[in-house]
């Protein structure tokens, strides 16, 4: 039996605080992001995932 | 992606900020959109979560191949998330809805005695739920 994709974090929830290396094409540049930092600019976060780069849908 | 890439504007205009994430680093990052003419107008930024930890807070991350499924996820300013959407692997999104689904969520924290009826779009009637529309949404609608 195939293991089942499941238990996030759910509508409701508060998610805990995470952080991700990141690529702006926007400058060109390398950094880093934080949920809380985007948190305490007031800002909304939308997480958009996705299985590769180079893929192609 | 590409889509996402030409509507970016919108987003920054909803004072959210768009992450796109994988489990490819940031120096694969780079070189795919440098290379994919698709994503030339890319502006988000783009995320790398090379363990699968964040996919796995979000309960996208496929163990069996070890990749992220395609999940949307939108989070409030307060940390909250308000709305989630996974697709398997070969059905792509609809950047339209996901804008959709951000504004009637800015529009139900901003007036929080309304809801946001199936299609809203800005604009469009917000419903006041109460004891007088039970039963009567049809009338409220119009």
């Amino acid at each position: 039996m195939e293991q089942p994709i499941c238990c996030g974090v759910k509508l409701g929830q508060c998610v805990p605080d995470f952080k991700l290396e990141t690529f702006n094409p926007g400058t060109f540049g390398f950094g880093e992001i934080t949920l809380n930092e985007l948190r305490k600019k007031g800002k909304w976060t939308v997480l958009f995932f996705y299985p590769a780069d180079f893929t192609f849908v | 992606m590409s889509d996402l890439a030409d509507r970016h504007e919108q987003f920054n205009s909803l004072e959210a900020e768009l992450i796109t994430v994988s489990r490819d680093t940031k120096f694969v990052h780079l070189a795919w959109q440098r290379d994919e003419k698709l994503l030339e107008k890319a502006e988000f930024l783009m995320g790398s979560d090379p363990t699968g930890e964040v996919a796995k807070l979000f309960g996208v991350y496929d163990e069996q191949t070890g990749l992220a499924l395609r999940g949307t996820f939108i989070i409030s300013p307060e940390g909250i998330l308000l709305a989630s959407e996974v697709n398997f692997y070969n059905v792509g999104r609809n950047v339209d809805e996901l804008l959709r689904k951000i504004k009637a969520n800015l529009h139900v924290a901003r007036h929080s005695d309304e809801a946001c009826p199936v299609n809203w779009d800005t604009g469009d009637k917000t419903l006041k739920p109460s004891e007088k529309m039970v039963g009567k949404v049809f009338e409220a609608m119009k």
